[in-house]
Parts: C-alpha cells; structure tokens; sequence
C-alpha cells in the first residue's frame, strides 16, 4: 500500500477519564468487580436534545466521540466514515427481542430495531456531518476495528484526503451474564488496578469508543503515524512469531527500535501464552493497558488512542501505569499487540511524527 | 497500475434455487420463490409472504456435507452450500493453493437461531444444549464458521450495512486485491429469516402481505427473503497463472451515503444517482453503454421513489432495461447484494433480462417502467447491481463482459 497515514484528531470514551481534560493529569479510575463501564461524558454538548432522548448508551458515546474527534482535528466533513464494532447495540438489540416477546409481536416500537443495526451510528454521524461520502461498519469481533482501520488506509492511498475511522462497544449486565457462561470473565470478582496478579481463565469485561481523524500528510498538530498494521486469524504461536518478526522488517524497525508495546494481554491464562511471543524479541518496555478499558472486541483502538497520546506527549501517564517506575528513555515507536479470545490478532505500529522530514506545510 | 479485478467463480443458495443453476432456471421459468413460512415461529407465518429457502435446517447441514456436527446456524449453512459452491466453480481444489481471503456481510448473524433460545441463554436458572449458541450471537461466527470448515487462511472480515452489506463486502474485497493485498478474495453475504428482522421491518409498515410489486404504482412494502451469494474475484495476473475462466470484470463500484434520514432515501434518489454515476465513471462507461441495472427495487413507497428519480436523473429517456428481482428472491438484507451481483454476471453470460415480476401500473412519480417479460438473447455487456440501506447506505457495482 501506497501512502503515509497519521493521526490527525482523536477522542476516546473509556472507563477512564479519557474525555476531556488532560490526559496526564487523570487519575486511575478503579474499577470492583469485573465489568468496567465507560465514565460518560456530557453529550448535550454534542447532541441535540431531541435525538439524545431516543438514542441508547453506544449510540451516544460513538457519535460524541466521532464529534469531538473531527473537532480536534478541525474537520467538519471527513472524507469517509469507517467503523468497527463488535456488537452494535446490545441495548437495542436485548430491547427488540423482548418486546417481541412481551408484545407478542404486535404495535412494536422501530425505534430499537433501528438502533441495532450495526451501521447506525454511523448512518448517524453522516447525518449530523451531512458527509456523503464512503460509509463502511466492519462487525468481525477482534477484527472489526483493525479492519475499519485497514479500509481507511486503503482509501487514503487511493487518494482520499481524510479519513474518520472509529470503533465503539458497550457491555449490558445481561451480555456480561451470557458471555460468563462461555468462560469469558474470571470466576473471582477483582479490583481491575490487580488485573495482572490474578492469572486465572477469563479476563474482565469492558467496554468504550474511539475515533480517530486519519490523513494522508502530517502537521505540526499530527499526534502520530500509523506505520504498520496486520491482521493474523488463529494463527498457532510459530506463525504469530515470525510474523512479528516480518512485521518489524516490512517497516524497517529493530525489535530494539520498539521503545514501548502496548500488549493486550488481560491474565486471561487460557489465551496468555500467545503473549509470549513478545519475549522472543528484545522490544522495548511491555505495557498491558486492559487494566484501563477491560477486554471487549474493540479494545485494540482503546490502545491505539493511548500510543498516539504518549508519542504525542512524549510520556506515560505514570499513574495509570504502576507497573512503569520511570518514563521509557524515547518514545519513537510503540508496537501494540493484542488479540481477542485467542482468535483474531492483530499488530499495529506507531511512530512519533519526525518535524523535521515528514512535515510538508 | 493497480490491477483488474475478475469474477471467476459464483455460488449461491436461494428461494428458487439450491445452486446458480437452479437460480437461473427459476429466473428463466419466471417462478417467484414468495410463499408462507415453514421453518419460522411467528404470528405472521400465515399473513406476511416470506421467500424461504426450501429447506429445514437439518437439511441443510446435510447438503452442506456438516450433518451431526454442533454449532452451524441457519445462517452459516446457507452460507457455507454458496461458498462450497463458489469454490468449485472456480475451479478451486485446494483454497490454501493461493492465500484467499474472505469477506462476508451479515445483518443479524446467527438470530435466526439465537432468538428461540435467547432467554434461556439469559437466564441464570436454566442450563442446556442452547449454550453452544452464545457464540453465534454476533455476526463474525458465521464467518469464521465457513472460513474454518472450507480452509480459508487470508484475510477475514464481516461488514453489516444493513441492506447494502454484501455489495460492501464486494467492493472491499476489489480493493484489497487493487491494493496489492489479495489476490484472491470470496465477498458476498448469508442472511437467514428471523423474528426479529419480519418484525422489524413490519414494524416500520415496510412489509407488504401481497407479493411485492416493485416499481408498481400499487406497491406497498417488500416481502423479505434469505439465502446466500459468494464471488470468487481474483486479480488479472493469478487468472492468468492459473488459467482460469473469467465470468465477468468488477470493473467500477461506489459507496455513497444520503446523509438524509436513519432508515428512508432522499425522494430525489441523491445517494442512489451518486453511487451509480461513481461506479459507472470508475468503470470507463457512459450512460448509453449501460444495458441493464438490476435496481434494489424493494417494493417500499421510499426506496422505489427515490431510486426510479435517480436512474431517471442519470439515464433520461434513455433509461437501460431495469428490473428487480426481489419478486423472487425476496429482500435478503446482507445476502442481495451478493445475489444480485451473480443475477447481473448471469444477465452477461447468458444475454438475458430478467422479468420485474408482479408490475402492473407505472408510478405517478415517474416516466420510466421496468421490463415486464425475460428478454432472451438480448446484448449485455455492462450491468449496474444496486443495493441501498438503512443509515443512508448507498452501493451500486459495476459488472462488465470480459472482452480481453
């Protein structure tokens, strides 16, 4: 692929103060117990009163922080809108199907049919945006948003001058419920700030929604470069390890080139050993981030969001990270790794913006 | 110079028809697939007209060469008999000969299965079989389910844009062979029948209890259907590797949206002029080298208005031989697309339009009227397929005769 793709504006909604304010500034928010839920934030300042009223929870936080990212970036009307998701509205949909039943199929209500097609938030953001243009919502679990990501940087190099690419998931109590049947979630209820001292089958739940506005050239505002992006689907742990070392040499990176990695390792000890692959190369400092966002389909933009915050700032936010005891020594190149349930993997790698060579104008 | 992208393969499962053939022969017997539910629960199985594959899903497992193995939904059945299909037509033995990729498209993944057991599933005091079915919730199991059990290494994907889902998964598919990506990439969607997509749609009065009437002064709502439909494309320099017979090119395509309204078009068909105009300047052609659009013709009172404006807008007087063939397949959500867009390579090979079943009258809105009668040796060389959905998602492709 052709092309260079930057991180233009973002904005993330998480379980932590990711909103508004300054990111190094926000404490740690801690969760008890096994479900992390997104701090919202005041949508009034992004949605008119009457939609906000019919609008469900993942519907309010995708299309606000679709809204605060163009503003960061100082776009209006993006070049394309591209989203992944997991599972869509899980309240729309858990609400449908019950008043199916309730209602034995009559006088029903459309509003939360609506809703849970997976596309509507971004139908949504087109209409408030009034953008025309290419609208694409992947839905492939732990490749929904690498692949929102993966069409955004097809269509920059096909000559789209921006592009809004986003992921959103929420989690319900009752699809907390359901997928703990499944072995998802660990059986003993934690503090997420001691995730990684309880390596036992299944992680914790979580949920959130990042936009990022993509470019084709750099400015001085750039928060990062996205260099390098792949998908591996179950791929046995040989596979995954030479594909991070052919990953790191398509982009002309050392493994000690890698200053930081953002693994998405969550304790899970039915799935952590393909973390280890990280260890067979000497990368720089390992940074697990689930204790933050918990573990949902949509994770990895959650990390992508923290990567371009750090290259930007040029540090870590060290009370997020009690497990980092001083800043790493640069911050050039953050490799993030994560996958979901042990099925789709996924590497991305994150360069600081050079002022010097990248920049034109 | 990014290269052609060509269909060399096709499979699918519908209402009239097990395979392209059966599909086909349906087509040219002008046999609708509209009838009453068999396989559904539900208080309208008797009232609203559905276009339902053939089968009992047991059936289908058996078809699909899976009978007695767990966790195969409806939905990745129907997909799973198309993508069987597909490779063999393409002539593919061995899927892992050339790293493929997978795209597929899906409204609701496994629902039709899910919602029967949905509050056992919820319920903390019942246990059973039904727990097998909590990863089918979501739309990437079918997915996976048929990439797994035909071998399918490359890349994988699932996009739901409602209506306009598998046509998505087309262009997606085109673009990362142009890319460089794939050379090989299978797109299209599966869509089964559920309580839950009968009831939304009848809940926004989009249901018609009459076989639908696209285009018809008298229409009022679509009637849905399901299936499956899967595109074999390949890039120019592996069709030539392996010498493979090219069906069709899939030479232009566009996505637009209308950024008009969540679930209805603009009346004057904005979105819809704007993905048709794309897809044909991508793919070299004016409008006098259209010979046939397969429109997305749902039968509703919005989309039939809005899209007759736009082929209006674009063509004039001139308007190419249109028809919808959702009057047999029924409106099959993520799966029309991929349909449609084999029903536009067969309108190639075979030099065929398709009749616009059940029209009668022309819609005051508009001068233009689809073709009524299957027109046999007639010249298609360019086909646009459209397909439109909810959240103002408008796609149209372009399918071309190979002519070297």
């Amino acid at each position: 692929m052709k092309g260079k793709c930057y991180i233009q504006g973002m904005a993330a909604i998480s379980p932590q103060h990711t909103f508004d304010g300054d990111l190094l500034s926000q404490p740690m928010a801690v969760t008890q117990g096994n479900m992390l839920s997104c701090v919202e934030p005041d949508y009034r300042a992004f949605i008119a009163p009457n939609s906000l009223r019919r609008m469900t929870r993942v519907l309010k936080m995708g299309l606000a922080a679709s809204l605060k990212c163009l503003q960061d970036a100082a776009v209006a009307v993006p070049g394309a809108i591209v989203t992944g998701t997991g599972k869509g509205s899980l309240q729309d949909t858990e609400r449908f199907i019950k008043e199916i039943r309730d209602f034995e199929e009559r006088a029903l209500n459309p509003t939360p049919f609506i809703q849970s097609t997976y596309n509507a938030v971004n139908g949504l953001i087109a209409l408030q945006q009034k953008c025309t243009q290419y609208n694409n919502t992947f839905v492939h679990r732990g490749f929904s948003f690498e692949h929102a990501l993966l069409d955004s940087m097809l269509l920059l190099s096909e000559g789209k001058p921006d592009v809004l690419a986003g992921a959103f998931d929420e989690i319900t109590t009752e699809h907390f419920f359901i997928k703990g049947r499944i072995g998802h979630w660990k059986k003993e209820t934690i503090s997420s700030d001691t995730l990684y001292e309880h390596v036992s089958p299944g992680t914790i739940s979580g949920e959130g929604a990042a936009f990022f506005l993509l470019t084709q050239e750099a400015t001085a505002q750039s928060y990062a470069q996205l260099s390098g992006l792949q998908m591996l689907y179950k791929p046995s742990p040989e596979k995954l390890q030479h594909a991070l070392g052919q990953f790191l040499t398509q982009h002309g990176v050392q493994p000690e080139d890698i200053d930081l990695v953002l693994s998405g390792a969550n304790a899970d000890s039915n799935h952590q050993h393909y973390y280890d692959v990280l260890n067979s190369y000497a990368l720089g400092t390992q940074l697990p981030f689930k204790h933050l966002c918990g573990d949902y389909e949509t994770a990895a933009a959650f990390a992508l969001w923290l990567g371009a915050s750090f290259l930007k700032q040029q540090q870590v936010p060290l009370q997020w990270f009690p497990m980092l005891k001083e800043q790493p020594r640069s911050l050039r190149n953050i490799l993030i790794y994560n996958h979901f349930f042990g099925e789709q993997h996924s590497f991305m790698l994150l360069q600081k913006v050079d002022q010097t060579v990248s920049i034109k104008g | 110079m990014a290269e052609r992208v060509f269909i060399t393969g096709v499979g699918m499962i519908t209402a009239v028809g097990d395979d392209v053939a059966g599909n086909l022969q349906s087509l040219r017997a002008q046999q609708s697939g509209l009838d009453y539910t068999r396989q559904l629960t539900t208080i309208y199985k008797d009232v609203l007209p559905v276009a339902e594959v053939k089968h009992t899903t047991p059936e289908l497992s058996e078809i699909a060469g899976v009978a007695g193995k767990e966790g195969y939904t409806r939905t990745a059945l129907l997909g799973l008999i198309a993508m069987q299909e597909a490779l063999r037509h393409a002539g593919i033995t061995n899927v892992q000969d050339e790293l493929t990729g997978f795209i597929n498209a899906s409204t609701v993944g496994g629902m039709c299965d899910t919602e029967n057991v949905y509050f056992d599933i919820a319920d903390p005091a019942k246990t059973g079989d039904f727990i097998r079915f909590i990863d089918t919730l979501d739309c990437a199991d079918c997915t996976q389910r048929i990439a797994d059990t035909v071998g399918i290494e490359g890349h994988i994907a699932t996009i739901s844009t409602a209506c306009s889902s598998s046509a998505n998964a087309l262009m997606y598919g085109a673009r990362l062979i142009k890319a460089g990506l794939a050379r090989r990439v299978i797109c299209g969607g599966t869509e089964a029948l559920t309580r839950f997509t009968i009831n939304g749609f009848n809940s926004l009065k989009n249901i018609d209890k009459r076989p639908c009437m696209p285009f018809d002064q008298d229409r009022n709502g679509l009637n849905l259907g399901e299936g499956a439909a899967y595109l074999v494309l390949e890039s120019e320099s592996l069709v030539k590797e392996r010498n493979a017979t090219i069906l069709a090119a899939l030479d232009g395509y566009a996505n637009t949206n209308e950024a008009f309204h969540p679930t209805a078009p603009s009346p004057e068909g904005d979105g819809a002029y704007a993905a048709m105009k794309s897809a044909m300047e991508m793919g070299g052609c004016v409008p006098a080298d259209i010979q046939y659009v397969n429109v997305h013709g749902t039968a509703t009172l919005s989309n039939d208005v809005a899209e007759g404006m736009a082929l209006q807008r674009l063509f004039g007087e001139q308007t190419p031989k249109f028809s919808s063939t959702k009057p047999f397949t029924g409106h099959t959500l993520a799966a029309a697309g991929g349909i449609e867009a084999i029903y536009s390579v067969l309108a190639i090979q075979h030099q065929l339009i398709f009749p616009n079943l059940h029209f009668k009258d022309k819609m005051e809105e508009l001068y233009i009227t689809p073709e009524t009668s299957l027109l046999e040796n007639y010249p298609v060389r360019h086909v646009l397929s459209n397909s439109f959905g909810f959240g103002g998602n408008n796609a149209s492709l372009l399918i071309s005769k190979y002519e070297g």
